[in-house]
C-alpha cells in the first residue's frame, strides 16, 4: 500500500475567500461542463470557523470498500481514483465516505472527487493565506516504506516521545550494514541494546560509555576500513553524552574527521535519569537540578549551541532537524549518511521530552513544530564546501511565547526571564542569518578546518 | 631514534646477562639483529613485531617517546597499523575498545595521570574481555607535582581485572610485549594485559638488546583472535553489553556468570603465562621466570621481595651480601595479576623472613602494596614468616645497591627482633 | 483434509472486507476463500445496471484474481458449502470434500425470499440476486410486453424502472401501503411513486397477491379484491432470507439470520458471520429495520475480520443504521437512519421542508436534539456524514435549522470541525 501526500487545512488561517474552489473549478472544467469544485470551504456559523470538505485519499478508503462496481481504487500513487467506465452512479460511495470527499455533481452527471491534480493541487497554489498546504511527507513512506525496521517491536519509551520515531526512521534508512552506538540515556533506556540477554535491534549495537561514543566508533570504523569493509558507524546519543561529558571524544573525532554519523537527540537535559540540567537546557527552564523555589527560578544560563560548535570543527556535514519536519529530516539524514562516508557528519535533532518538559504526550510533534516556527530551534545545514544554509525562512517567526506556553517547564517564567529568552532566540537567529549570508568563495580564507574549504569570507 | 645495527656475532642472552640462556632449547636461528636502545624504543619494536591493527596514542612523560617511536614506525612503513592520535587517554582506550570489538589487535601505552584519566574505559576493558595490550611506563602520582617514575599508577589499578606483568630489563620489555598478545588472546584467558616497565629506570636507560626475527614472531603469535566472543560486526549482529536485570529476572545469575568467568580467565592466565614463557625460551632462547623469580633463594635464610627493574640493583646487593656470607636471597614478582599464589608461597616457604621493597604506597595500610600482597600470600605458608615493608624509589628517586644493602640489613634483623609495623622509607635521608 | 487458519465463505462485500482486515493484522496465516460461483465475485447491488444494460457483465467484477494472489489468499470458485461441523471445525463442500479451519467466517449473504403464494411454484418467475438471475431477466425484459413486479423494495423498484425503460408495461404490487417501506418515509415514498406513475408504471400499494396461475407465454396474477393481471414476465422481489441452508445442525444459532455478538461472533466457537447472512441488531435498539444493505455488510465484514485476526484495534459493531442511495428516472432519493415513531413523545422533533409540489423534499428527525434520520428526495447531502453524525450521537442544537436549509454544507461544516 502506498502513502499519499495530503492537502492539509489550517482553519485558523482560512478567511473563506474561496480562491481554492475557483481554482478547482477552472482545473476540472471542460468545454462540455462547468465542474463542481472537489474542495469545498464552508462556514460553521455556530463556531464561526471555516471548515473543509475534500477527499483525504484515505489509506483504507471506505468509498472504495462499498462501491459495488469496483469503480474506486487506491492506486500506487496513493490517490483514490474514480473510474467512469465502471461507475454505475449508485451513490453508495457517498454513504461510505464520512468526509464529504466524494459527491454527486449534477452538472457533470456523476460522482466527483479530488485527485490532487497529478501532484500539483491547484487549490493549494491558489491559497494565498497558507491555509492549505500540500504535505508530501507521505512520499517518504513510499520511498522508504519497504526498508526493514531494524529495531525490535516494543521499545519502552515514554508515551508520546518522538525518540523512538527518530530511532526507527534513522536505522531503517541507514540500514543493516551498520554498527550502532547508543550511549547511556533514553535510547538504551528504551531497550535499544537489550536487557537481560534479550536484544533491542537487528544490527550490532552496544552501550558505549556516556563519554566515549565517538571514540569507540572511531576504532570500529577504522578497523573495518582497514579490512576493506565499508561499515557505517552510527551514534544515537543524548545531548549530555554528546555535548557535555562526552564532548571531548565528540570533538576529537570531529577534528580528526573520523567517518562517523553522529546523531544527537537533544531533549535539553538528563531526562533518563530524572530530568536534570544539562548544557543544552534552556535558560529559565525548570529541571530537577534547577528547581523553582524562594530564591531560584530555573536555570540561570543559556544553552550552548552544540550544532554550531560542531560546525566550527569543520565537519563534513552538520545539520539541525526536527520530527515536525520529516521530509527535511530525511533529506538531512541522507546527506549526513553520505557525508559520513567522507568525514564526520553530525545531525542535531530537537526532541521534546513529554515527561521532563511537562506537556501532554499527544502534543510532541506540535511542540516540535512550534519550536521551529518560533525560531527557538532553527533548522539549518552546513556542508564543508558550501557553508551554512537555512532550511526554512526564519523571517517573521511566531512569537516565542507561543512555544514557551506549551511547556510546563516554563510555567513559572516571569516577564524578565521571557524577555531574556526572546533576546537569546533573536540573537541566535541573527547569528545564523549572518552565517547563511556568507558564501563560500574559492581560494579565500578558510575557516573551521585547516585542510579544507569552509571558505567563509571573513572580510564580510 | 637509534639505528638498527646489524651484528654478525650471535648474542643469545638478555642484556642483563643474569639469566642463563637455555642453550639446549635454542632452535637453529638466523643471526639476530642487535639494537642499542631504551625500553621505550624496545617496547615500540615489540609492537612492530606483534603487528597490531591499531595503535592509539596520547603523549605523557615518560611514555612520550614510546608513542613517538610507534608513530615514526608507522610513518616509515615499518609498522602497518592504523594510528589514532586521540585527544586524550580516555579516548585512546575507547578507540581500542571499538577496534577490538571489530576484530583488531591493538596496542597503547600510558602512565600516571594518563592512566587516571583513562580509568573509565580502563575499568571496563577486562569486563568486556578485550585482549588489548598496553604498556604502563610506570610513573608516580601527583600531587606533589612530579613527572618521574614510580609504580603508584599500576599498583592503584591492580584490582581492575587486567593481567599485570612487570619487567626487569629492556630486553624483557620487548619480549614481554610480544608474549602479552599470546596471553591476552588465549581463548581461555581473553583479558587485557599491562606490560609494566619503570619510567626513567627503563624508559631512559639505553642498553644493547636483540631483536627477534619478524617471521619467527609471526609464527609464535599467529593471527589475531580478538573478538570471537563479542563482536560489533554486521555480519554477525549482536548486542554487546546489554543491560542486566539487577535483582530481577535472570539478572543476578547473569552477572555472577560474568564475574566468575572473569576470575576463571585470570586463573587460567597463570597457566598460560607459564606456557608462553616456556615457548618463548624454546623459540628465542631467552628464559624469564614467568610468575615469580627466585634468586639465590634455595640456601637463603631471608630474602628481599622486589618487582620491576629495581631487581637489578637488588641482585647486586644480594651478591655482595653473599660475598660477606649473609644468607640472603631475592624473590622478584613478574606477574602481579593474576597473583601467583602457589609460586609465591613456594618461594616464601624457603626463608624465615622477608623484606618487601615497594615503589608505591598503600596509604591505609601504612605500607607498600606488594607488601600487602606478600602478607596475603604468607597466610598460605605453613610457617610464620615475618614480613617488613620497605618503600623507596618514589617519584624517580634512585634505589641503589646501598639502599638494598640497608634493606637486607633491616630484613636480617627480623630473625632476632619483632617485625616493626612502620615501613622503612629507603630514600628518607637521601640528599 | 485440507486445513487453513482462516476460511471465509462467500466472496462478496462482507467477505472481501474481512479478508483485508485479516491480512492487515495477520500477514502469515493461511486463508481460503470459498465461493459457490464459477466466476469472479459480483455485487448484487450492481445487477440492476446489468439488467438495464448500463454495464456489460464482463466489467463488473468486484476483484480480479490478482487481488487475492497479492493478499496470498487461496481463492476458490465453485466451492459450495454444504454442511458445517463446528464442533470439529470442519466444513463439507457440495462435492463431498472437507476443509478444516482455525477460524471461519460465514459471509454467504442472502437469497431472495419466495413468498407463500398459491400457484407460484407452477409458473416461471424471476428473482434478482445473482448474475445469472440478472442475465435471465435482461433477456426476458427485451421481449416482455407486460411485466409484474412483486414487491416495491429497492430491488423491485430498480427492476421495474429498467423494465419500463426497456418498453414493457409494468405493474408493481406492494403489500404495504407505500413503496420502499422501511427505506423512506411516506412523503418521500409518495414523491417517488409519483415519478413511477409519470413514467407509465402502475404501482399498486396495499395490495396482496392471492394466487398465480400459468398462462400461455406467462402467467396471470390474481390480486386480492379479484382483479386479475396478466404478465409475460413475473419478478418476485419480496425481500430476502439469509443464506443459511448449510447451517442445519451445525451448532450455529440462526433466528432471522445468524445470531452474532458485537464482534460478529456466532454462537459456535471460532465461527464468525457478517453481512446479509446475519441478524443485524439495530443501532437504535428498536425494531427499525437493520442490515441487508451493502455498507452494513462492509462494516460487519471489517469487524469480523479484525476480531478473527485478533487485531487489538477492533471496535464493537455499533448496530445497523439504514442507509440508502436510490436513483430513479434520473432523480435521487437519499435516506439515513430512522423515522420518528407514530406516537413519538416530546423528545422527538421532526423538521420538514418541501411538501407536495415543491422542488425538493427533506425531512430531518431528531431526538433530544440528536440526529435520528434524514430523508430527502431531489436534495443532495452526504449520507456518510449523516451516518457518522448519528453514530456519534452529535447534539445538533441550533445547527438543526441550518441542516434543514442546506444539509450538505451544514453537515460538512460540522464534520470539518468534529472529525476531519
Ligand atoms: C438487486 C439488488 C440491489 C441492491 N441494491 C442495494 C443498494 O442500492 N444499496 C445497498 O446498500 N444494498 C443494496 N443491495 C443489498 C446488497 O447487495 C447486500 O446487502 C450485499 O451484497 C450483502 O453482501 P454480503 O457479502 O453479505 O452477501 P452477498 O453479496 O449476498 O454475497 C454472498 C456471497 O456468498 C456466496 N455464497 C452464498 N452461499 C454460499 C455457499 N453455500 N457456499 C459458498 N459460497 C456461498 C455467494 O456466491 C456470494 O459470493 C442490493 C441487493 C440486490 C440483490
Ligand atoms: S472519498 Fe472519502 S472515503 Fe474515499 S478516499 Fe476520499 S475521504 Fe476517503
Ligand atoms: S457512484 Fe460510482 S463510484 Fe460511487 S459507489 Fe456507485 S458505482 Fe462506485
Amino acid at each position: 500500500m502506498s502513502a499519499t501526500p495530503t492537502i492539509a487545512f489550517d482553519a485558523a488561517r482560512c478567511d473563506g475567500c474561496g480562491h481554492c474552489m475557483n481554482a478547482c473549478v477552472s482545473a476540472k472544467s471542460s468545454d462540455a461542463h462547468r465542474a463542481q469544485p472537489r474542495i469545498q470551504i464552508l462556514r460553521d456559523d455556530e463556531s464561526g470557523r471555516w471548515g473543509i470538505a475534500q477527499c483525504r485519499q484515505c489509506g483504507d478508503p471506505r468509498c472504495a470498500s462499498v462501491c459495488p462496481a469496483a469503480a474506486l481504487e487506491k492506486g500506487d500513487d496513493g490517490i483514490v481514483a474514480w473510474d467512469g467506465e465502471r461507475c454505475v452512479n449508485c451513490l453508495i460511495c457517498t454513504a461510505g465516505c464520512t468526509f464529504g470527499g466524494i459527491a454527486f455533481s449534477a452538472a457533470e452527471g456523476h460522482v466527483v472527487k479530488c485527485d490532487q491534480c497529478e501532484g500539483a493541487p491547484q487549490c493549494v497554489a491558489a491559497c494565498t493565506r497558507g491555509a492549505l498546504r500540500y504535505v508530501t511527507t507521505a512520499n517518504l513512506y513510499n520511498r522508504w516504506g519497504d526498508l526493514e525496521d531494524l529495531f525490535v517491536p516494543g521499545l519502552g519509551g515514554c508515551q508520546g516521545c518522538n525518540t523512538e520515531l527518530i530511532m526507527r526512521h534513522t536505522l531503517r534508512r541507514v540500514g543493516s550494514n551498520t554498527v550502532l552506538a547508543t550511549p547511556p540515556g533514553c535510547i538504551p533506556g528504551m531497550g535499544s541494546v537489550g536487557y537481560n540477554g534479550m536484544l533491542g535491534c537487528k544490527v550490532p549495537v552496544f552501550h558505549p560509555l556516556l563519554t566515549n561514543t565517538a571514540s569507540m566508533l572511531t576504532g570500529i570504523r577504522r578497523q573495518y576500513k582497514r579490512k576493506g569493509r565499508n561499515v557505517t558507524a552510527l551514534a544515537l546519543a543524548g545531548d549530555g553524552g554528546a555535548g557535555d561529558v562526552g564532548f571531548q571524544s565528540l570533538s576529537g573525532a570531529a577534528e580528526r574527521g573520523e567517518q562517523i554519523l553522529f546523531i544527537c537527540v537533544d531533549n535539553e537535559g538528563y531526562m533518563n535519569t530524572g530530568a536534570q540540567r544539562s548544557g543544552s537546557t534552556t535558560y529559565g527552564a525548570w529541571t530537577a537540578t534547577t528547581p523553582i523555589g524562594e530564591s531560584a527560578r530555573g536555570k540561570t544560563q543559556d544553552a550552548k549551541n552544540l550544532p554550531l560548535l560542531m560546525m566550527w570543527h569543520g565537519c563534513e556535514y552538520v545539520a539541525t532537524a526536527s520530527t515536525a519536519f520529516m521530509e527535511d529530516f530525511y533529506a538531512k539524514l541522507e546527506a549526513a549518511l553520505d557525508a559520513s562516508q567522507r568525514g564526520f557528519a553530525y545531525l542535531h535533532l530537537y526532541s521534546p521530552c513529554t515527561s521532563g518538559w511537562r506537556f501532554p504526550s499527544a502534543s510532541n510533534i506540535e511542540v516540535a513544530r512550534k519550536a521551529v516556527e518560533t525560531n527557538f530551534a532553527v533548522l539549518w545545514e552546513y556542508r564543508r564546501d558550501q557553508g551554512l544554509k537555512l532550511s526554512r525562512d526564519i523571517e517573521d517567526p511566531a512569537p516565542v511565547t507561543e512555544y514557551l506556553k506549551l511547556l510546563g517547564k516554563f510555567r513559572h517564567l516571569d516577564a524578565t526571564q521571557i524577555a531574556h529568552i526572546e533576546r537569546h532566540v533573536a540573537e541566535q537567529a541573527q547569528v545564523l542569518r549572518e552565517l547563511a549570508r556568507m558564501h563560500p568563495r574559492e581560494g579565500r580564507q578558510v575557516v573551521g578546518h585547516q585542510s579544507d574549504l569552509m571558505a567563509v569570507d571573513l572580510d564580510q | 631514534m637509534n639505528e638498527v645495527v646489524e651484528m654478525t656475532a650471535p648474542v643469545a642472552h638478555a642484556a642483563s646477562g643474569r639469566i642463563a640462556p637455555d642453550h639446549d632449547a635454542v632452535v637453529a636461528r638466523k643471526e639476530p639483529k642487535i639494537l642499542v636502545c631504551d625500553a621505550n624504543e624496545a617496547a615500540a619494536w615489540g609492537v612492530v613485531l606483534s603487528r597490531p591493527d591499531m595503535v592509539a596514542v596520547y603523549p605523557i612523560t615518560p611514555q612520550s617517546s614510546l608513542a613517538e617511536y610507534v608513530a615514526q614506525f608507522v610513518a616509515d612503513g615499518v609498522l602497518d597499523a592504523e594510528l589514532v592520535e586521540a585527544e586524550g587517554e580516555h579516548s585512546v582506550l575507547s578507540v581500542l575498545h571499538g577496534a577490538a570489538l571489530a576484530g583488531a589487535r591493538t596496542y597503547t601505552a600510558s602512565c600516571g595521570q594518563g592512566l587516571a584519566f583513562m580509568f573509565e574505559p580502563y575499568f571496563r576493558t577486562p569486563n568486556l574481555r578485550l585482549p588489548i595490550v598496553m604498556s604502563i611506563v610506570n610513573r608516580d602520582g601527583i600531587t606533589p607535582q612530579c613527572v618521574w617514575g614510580g609504580q603508584q599508577d599500576a599498583m592503584t589499578v591492580r584490582e581492575v581485572g587486567w593481567v599485570q606483568l612487570f619487567c626487569e630489563t629492556v630486553q624483557e620489555v620487548l619480549d614481554t610485549i610480544v608474549m602479552a598478545y599470546r596471553i591476552a588472546e588465549d581463548r581461555s584467558v581473553m583479558l587485557p594485559v599491562n606490560v609494566n616497565h619503570d619510567g626513567n629506570y627503563l624508559s631512559n636507560g639505553i642498553v644493547r638488546i636483540e631483536l627477534p626475527e619478524q617471521a619467527e614472531v609471526d609464527d609464535f603469535l599467529g593471527a589475531p583472535d580478538v573478538n570471537w566472543h563479542a563482536a560489533l560486526d554486521p555480519k554477525r549482529p549482536m548486542g554487546v553489553d546489554p543491560l542486566t536485570g539487577g535483582a530481577t529476572g535472570p539478572g543476578p545469575a547473569l552477572f555472577v556468570g560474568y564475574r566468575r568467568g572473569h576470575c576463571e580467565g585470570m586463573q587460567n592466565a597463570l597457566r598460560v603465562i607459564v606456557e608462553v614463557h616456556e615457548e618463548w625460551a624454546r623459540r628465542f632462547g631467552r628464559r624469564y621466570a614467568p610468575l615469580v623469580e627466585e634468586y639465590r633463594l634455595d640456601d637463603a635464610e631471608y630474602a628481599l621481595v622486589t618487582i620491576g627493574s629495581m631487581a637489578g640493583a637488588a641482585k647486586d646487593a644480594v651478591d655482595a651480601a653473599r660475598e660477606r656470607g649473609e644468607p640472603v636471597g631475592l624473590i622478584r614478582i613478574k606477574t602481579l595479576r593474576p597473583f601467583p599464589l602457589d609460586a609465591m608461597v613456594a618461594a616464601l616457604d624457603k626463608v624465615r623472613a622477608v623484606g618487601v621493597v615497594d615503589r608505591a604506597v598503600s596509604y591505609g595500610w601504612n605500607s607498600g602494596p606488594v607488601h600487602q600482597e606478600t602478607l596475603a600470600a604468607l597466610q598460605y605458608c605453613p610457617h610464620r614468616v615475618p614480613c617488613l615493608s620497605l618503600i623507596g624509589g618514589l617519584a624517580g628517586a634512585d634505589l641503589t645497591q646501598a639502599h638494598f644493602e640497608r634493606a637486607i640489613a633491616e630484613t636480617a634483623r627480623l630473625l632476632v627482633s619483632p617485625c616493626p609495623r612502620e615501613p622503612v622509607w629507603l630514600n628518607a635521608e637521601d640528599r | 483434509m485440507e486445513q487453513f487458519d482462516y476460511v471465509v465463505l462467500g466472496a462478496s462485500h462482507a467477505a472481501l472486507e474481512a479478508l483485508r482486515a485479516i491480512r492487515a493484522h495477520d500477514s502469515d496465516g493461511s486463508i481460503a476463500v470459498l465461493d459457490r460461483e464459477a466466476r469472479l465475485p459480483v455485487s448484487p447491488t450492481v445487477l440492476p445496471y446489468v439488467v438495464s444494460g448500463k454495464r456489460p457483465e464482463d466489467r463488473i467484477a468486484l476483484r480480479e484474481r490478482g487481488w487475492f494472489d497479492d493478499l496470498r489468499v487461496d481463492y476458490r470458485q465453485q466451492a459450495h458449502a454444504a454442511a458445517l461441523d463446528s464442533a470439529h471445525s470442519r466444513l463439507r463442500l457440495a462435492d463431498g470434500s472437507e476443509i478444516g479451519y482455525g477460524k471461519l467466517l460465514l459471509a454467504t449473504g442472502a437469497a431472495p425470499a419466495v413468498p407463500p403464494i398459491a400457484g407460484l411454484s407452477d409458473v416461471r418467475f424471476h428473482v434478482l440476486r445473482t448474475l445469472d438471475d440478472a442475465l435471465a431477466l435482461r433477456e426476458a425484459g427485451r421481449s416482455a410486453g407486460r411485466a409484474v413486479v412483486l414487491g416495491a423494495g429497492l430491488v423491485g423498484m430498480h427492476a421495474a424502472e429498467n423494465l419500463a425503460r426497456a418498453g414493457a408495461r409494468v405493474t408493481i404490487i406492494e403489500m404495504r401501503d407505500q413503496v420502499l417501506p422501511g427505506y423512506f418515509d411516506a412523503t418521500a415514498a409518495a414523491r417517488i411513486q409519483a415519478a413511477f406513475h409519470d413514467n407509465g408504471v402502475e404501482v399498486l400499494t396495499g395490495r396482496r397477491v392471492e394466487r398465480v396461475a400459468p398462462r400461455a407465454g406467462g402467467c396471470t396474477v390474481q390480486l386480492d379484491g379479484g382483479d386479475p393481471c396478466d404478465a409475460d414476465l413475473l419478478l418476485v422481489a419480496a425481500g430476502v432470507r439469509p443464506e443459511v441452508s448449510y447451517l442445519a445442525g451445525s451448532g450455529v444459532a440462526v433466528e432471522r439470520g445468524v445470531v452474532v455478538d458485537a464482534f460478529m461472533r456466532s454462537t459456535a466457537a471460532n465461527v464468525w458471520a457478517a453481512g446479509d447472512v446475519v441478524q443485524t441488531p439495530s443501532f437504535f435498539g428498536d425494531a427499525t429495520p437493520a442490515g441487508g444493505i451493502l455498507p452494513d455488510a462492509v462494516e460487519q465484514g471489517r469487524t469480523a475480520g479484525m476480531s478473527m485476526a485478533g487485531d487489538p484495534g477492533v471496535q464493537a459493531y455499533p448496530g445497523g443504521v439504514s442507509l440508502n442511495t436510490y436513483g430513479f428516472f434520473g432523480r435521487r432519493a437519499l435516506s439515513v437512519g430512522r423515522d420518528a415513531p407514530q406516537q413519538g413523545g416530546a423528545d422527538w422533533e421532526v423538521l420538514v421542508r418541501g411538501g407536495e409540489g415543491s422542488d425538493a423534499y427533506l425531512k430531518i428527525v431528531l431526538r433530544d436534539g440528536r440526529l435520528q434520520g434524514v430523508f430527502g428526495v431531489d436534495v443532495l447531502f452526504d449520507p456518510g456524514i449523516m451516518w457518522e453524525l448519528i453514530l456519534r450521537r452529535v447534539e445538533l442544537g441550533a445547527r438543526a435549522k441550518a441542516l434543514l436549509e442546506d444539509p450538505q454544507d451544514a453537515a460538512r461544516a460540522l464534520m470539518s470541525g468534529l472529525w476531519r
